[in-house]
């Protein structure tokens, strides 16, 4: 009793080394038999039910790992090798992931439903590498506008967002890569590329008296859009399918006449993958028909890249009308940028945002 | 246990056998100040290293030293309000907690006694125990248009009119003052329950007036308790970032975004690392400007 | 006087609760995207009941911030002692230091910890969480205890050393009840500060274990559910309670101060 400080810190460290322990067990049994996934949040991967289906169909238990930026995303891979098998990217960050070495080879032979992929997925996006393949391509999407339903005037131009008839009534998609996409649309320029920043940073700053908000997040998103703060909003096309769908909101998915923005996410296996096999089967089971069918009928869910996928959703499914494939004759895919070129989108989205804040 | 120290024997030891104040001192700082170093000084250090690089580093390129971070607010001026603006907001929210804090303190000290105020302040206290983006998000939902706080004046209020103020600055100010006031009534109130109440009597019956009793008397013991809160609240609310993003919409753009967007969108750390220590070093230079002023109020080391 | 007191009291906590109240009204509004107006339901609290996921983050969330209340308390305590106590070389050093853990955002510290944590090998996991939220909650218990050290005259531990007691009695015997609102006050917040903690858990959180904000932050992609709700007007409740029932039954007799 004459040391009743020390007794304490004594007991304390204990516990603290004894906790692990209590919080992992569980894990070790399962590792050897385990698939762990790097992804967002409620993003396909992990459905629970999905997951549950992959297990008693093979046995793998399938374990997830999040992140919430696409800059995490490569940080967790850099900083944890060997601790992941498959991880879901962005089409436009493959090029400085193979480049650093975060990515390995997959063989597309080994998973069956990649037959069926849209070639024209495949030769979009940023997936290959000196005749060396590295994904396998999973779902393509759109960011455009989403707007209330029945508003007037039409919504059909990202002039919308300049109109004063919105003045104050519309959400911006804090992203510099979308938003300097916007701006390089709407002055006919390249929008991964474009010539004239000047002129794309002077439209996007044009729009300061109609911006409310500029979201980060779905949540952010439906919430606001709910409490009728604002009408029209830049959107992501399975999001708009999931707030029609599921949460009721009257809100309609709109591609204006510059064209939406488009982007491919791809399944890669990182170097080092513990269990690539495993990896492999669970990126096949996500390219499925079957699975593919309940996320995007009962969840909502961008397209999916296997064309045998979207022609077995019913005719009149939501997420088939919202990603008509004719979009994609006007889409402007997201292509792989240049640390300065990303660098420079990053300086006039700030500057820009700096605009509106003071 | 008072009881206890004043009726043991005496235990007087020669003095050889006492050890130098410094052995004492060290193995008391040690604990703590290696866990630091272990957990955030070695790791704060990499950053700094990170800061002077001019892009992140990785396999592809080799690494490149320079100062062009540092100078963010020259090449980027738009950055310069930004700073300020960010400076007012933690200044305003700083000042208000202050005054609410130290308040709030006095009346827990002098008006309430005994267990209901051990009560009051754990009350006080465990707001902070809750998520604060789910907290945050509550926030909007009271103070938008057509919110809970046009509900609950409702009838005072003009037709067509609102008391809403979600996406200014006030809201953003509103946010942080509730997350951060909380340190301020503890630090404060740890200060002033040391106050003899005698004191305060005394004074006034020898005909002091209130600002006497509160300029002379509670504002100088309160004074490590306002220096303590002072930094517990300006210093995290310069970086505060997910307040303004909820809470300010168009507005809500501070040196927190700026820096939280560089670690997410530009992937750019040498870039954000920079701002962060830009930020640390003119928060250290307001603090020692400040210093001066509250020196005389001794209190906590900073202030001495 | 005295009522103008309390009642600036329980304005200042009808002001911190306002969103508290909020936060658990919309526990039980149906409505998933926390529409108005409110309309009773119980649905949050059953969904809660059936998502194992949340329950078991908030589980850990509770573990790893009473083992960080537990270590970073009274490790803190001991180092504001040393700096409250006599001047020496490198003290206002010491002090400073303290600062850049709490004004260097967490996103970067974060990062900064995975980093550094994978060069030297540390990893990630439960230890590497715990190491995290205990050096991210000392410096306030430092600053916190450290005020309450400042106002406690050296003369009395004096005192009791010169009448023959040991230190570490003469600190047991003085010292230690004039801290109690000190180091009770920075307990509370670093059990705060660990519960809220997101960055480093996410960063350091082994694969497939999570903690309660980690379930909050992750859930923001597709959105959160008042089943957040439910599970923290839970949470708050019961530690409410807890510190409640321990405020009016453990310690009877006088309270400390001059109450």
């Amino acid at each position: 009793m004459a040391h009743p400080t020390r007794r304490t810190i004594l007991t304390t460290g204990a516990a603290a080394l004894a906790a692990p322990a209590l919080l992992l067990s569980g894990r070790r049994a399962a590792a050897a038999g385990q698939v762990t996934v790097l992804n967002w949040a409620g993003y396909g991967t992990d459905e629970a039910w999905a997951i549950e289906a992959f297990r008693e169909a093979t046995g793998f238990e399938v374990v997830h790992d999040y992140f919430s930026s696409e800059a995490e995303m490569l940080t967790k891979l850099r900083t944890n090798p060997g601790a992941y098998d498959l991880v879901a990217m962005n089409s436009a960050r493959f090029p400085e992931a193979i480049a650093d070495g975060l990515l390995q080879a997959v063989d597309l032979s080994a998973v069956p439903n990649a037959a069926e992929i849209d070639p024209q997925l495949q030769k979009l996006a940023d997936f290959g590498q000196d005749g060396t393949n590295y994904a396998v391509p999973w779902v393509w999407g759109m960011t455009a506008i989403a707007a209330r339903e029945g508003l007037t005037p039409a919504v059909d131009s990202y002039a919308v967002f300049a109109d004063p008839a919105y003045a104050n009534r519309t959400a911006f998609n804090d992203d510099p890569v979308i938003a300097i996409g916007v701006g390089a649309l709407l002055t006919g320029q390249d929008m991964n590329d474009p010539a004239d920043f000047d002129a794309v940073a002077g439209v996007l700053k044009s729009f300061k008296p109609n911006i409310r908000l500029l979201w980060q997040s779905e949540d952010q998103w439906n919430k606001s859009f709910a409490a009728g703060e604002f009408d029209v909003g830049i959107y992501w096309s399975g999001s708009t399918v999931r707030s029609k769908r599921n949460s009721g909101l009257p809100v309609e998915f709109i591609v204006p006449k510059e064209g939406a923005i488009g982007w491919v996410d791809g399944l890669a296996m990182p170097a080092g993958a513990p269990n690539p096999e495993a990896a492999l089967r669970f990126a096949d089971w996500m390219v499925d028909p079957d699975f593919y069918l309940r996320w995007a009928t009962e969840v909502g869910a961008p397209a999916s890249a296997n064309a045998r996928a979207i022609a077995a959703l019913p005719a009149d499914d939501l997420s088939r009308k919202v990603h008509d494939p004719a979009h994609l004759a006007t889409i402007s895919f997201m292509a792989a940028l240049p640390d300065e070129r990303r660098q420079r989108f990053s300086d006039v989205w700030q500057e820009v945002k700096a605009h509106y804040a003071l | 246990m008072r009881s206890e120290g004043a009726t043991a024997p005496a235990h007087s030891r020669p003095e050889s056998m006492v050890l130098p104040a410094w052995i004492g001192r060290t193995a008391l700082l040690a604990p703590t100040y290696l866990w630091l170093a272990l957990a955030v000084f070695l790791p704060i250090l990499a950053m700094l290293a990170f800061s002077f690089m001019a892009a992140t580093p990785s396999a592809r390129q080799p690494v490149v030293w320079t100062l062009e971070h540092y100078r963010a607010f020259i090449d980027k001026p738009y950055l310069v309000p930004v700073a300020l603006t960010t400076l007012r907001i933690a200044l305003v929210t700083t000042l208000l907690c202050a005054a609410l804090g130290f308040l709030v303190a006095l009346a827990l000290v002098r008006s309430v006694a005994g267990r209901a105020r051990e009560v009051l302040l754990v009350l006080i206290l465990l707001p902070f125990w809750t998520n604060a983006l789910v907290r945050t998000f509550s926030w909007t939902m009271v103070i938008r248009d057509n919110g809970l706080l046009d509900l609950a004046l409702g009838p005072l209020l003009p037709e067509g009119a609102t008391a809403g103020f979600l996406y200014t600055r006030a809201a953003i100010v509103l946010g942080l003052v509730h997350g951060y006031l909380p340190y301020m009534v503890l630090t404060c109130y740890i200060a002033l329950s040391s106050i003899d109440r005698d004191l305060i009597e005394a004074a006034q019956s020898l005909g002091a007036r209130w600002w006497t009793v509160l300029g002379r008397i509670l504002l100088p013991l309160a004074m490590p308790g306002l220096v303590s809160g002072a930094v517990l609240v300006f210093v995290p609310t310069v970086g505060a970032f997910m307040e303004p993003r909820i809470l300010g919409g168009r507005v809500g753009m501070t040196l927190g975004t700026v820096i939280e967007d560089q670690f997410t969108q530009a992937f750019d750390w040498p870039l954000g690392a920079s701002l962060a220590f830009t930020m640390l070093l003119v928060v250290l230079g307001i603090m020692a400007t400040f210093a001066g002023i509250l020196r005389r109020g001794g209190g906590l080391g900073l202030a001495r | 006087m005295i009522a103008a007191g309390r009642l600036l009291v329980w304005g200042a906590i009808a002001f911190l609760y306002t969103p508290i109240l909020v936060l658990i009204a919309m526990g039980f509004n149906a409505s998933p995207l926390y529409e108005l107006p409110f309309v009773f339901s119980t649905r949050w609290y059953e969904a809660l009941a059936e998502n194992r996921a949340l329950l078991r983050a908030g589980t850990n969330s509770v573990v790893l911030a009473l083992l960080t209340t537990a270590i970073a308390t009274p490790l803190g305590t001991m180092a504001a002692l040393a700096l409250a106590r006599g001047r020496f070389r490198g003290r206002t050093l010491l002090q400073l230091l303290l600062l850049p853990p709490i004004a260097i955002p967490w996103l970067i510290i974060g990062t900064a910890m995975l980093i550094f944590f994978f060069w030297v090998g540390i990893g990630r996991g439960f230890h590497a969480l715990l190491i995290g939220h205990v050096a991210l909650a000392l410096p306030y218990v430092v600053l916190i205890v450290g005020t309450g050290a400042a106002g406690i005259p050296p003369e009395l531990e004096d005192a009791a050393r010169s009448l023959g007691a040991p230190p570490l009695r003469s600190f047991r015997a003085v010292t230690l009840p004039l801290l109690t609102p000190a180091i009770l006050g920075a307990a509370l917040f670093a059990f705060a500060v660990s519960l809220d903690q997101f960055v480093v858990s996410y960063f350091l959180a082994t694969p497939g274990h999570s903690t309660l904000p980690v379930q909050i932050y992750g859930a923001i992609r597709k959105g959160f559910t008042p089943e957040i709700n439910a599970i923290s007007t839970i949470l708050l409740l019961g530690s409410m309670a807890v510190i409640l029932l321990f405020l009016l039954l453990a310690r009877p007799g006088r309270s400390h101060g001059q109450g």
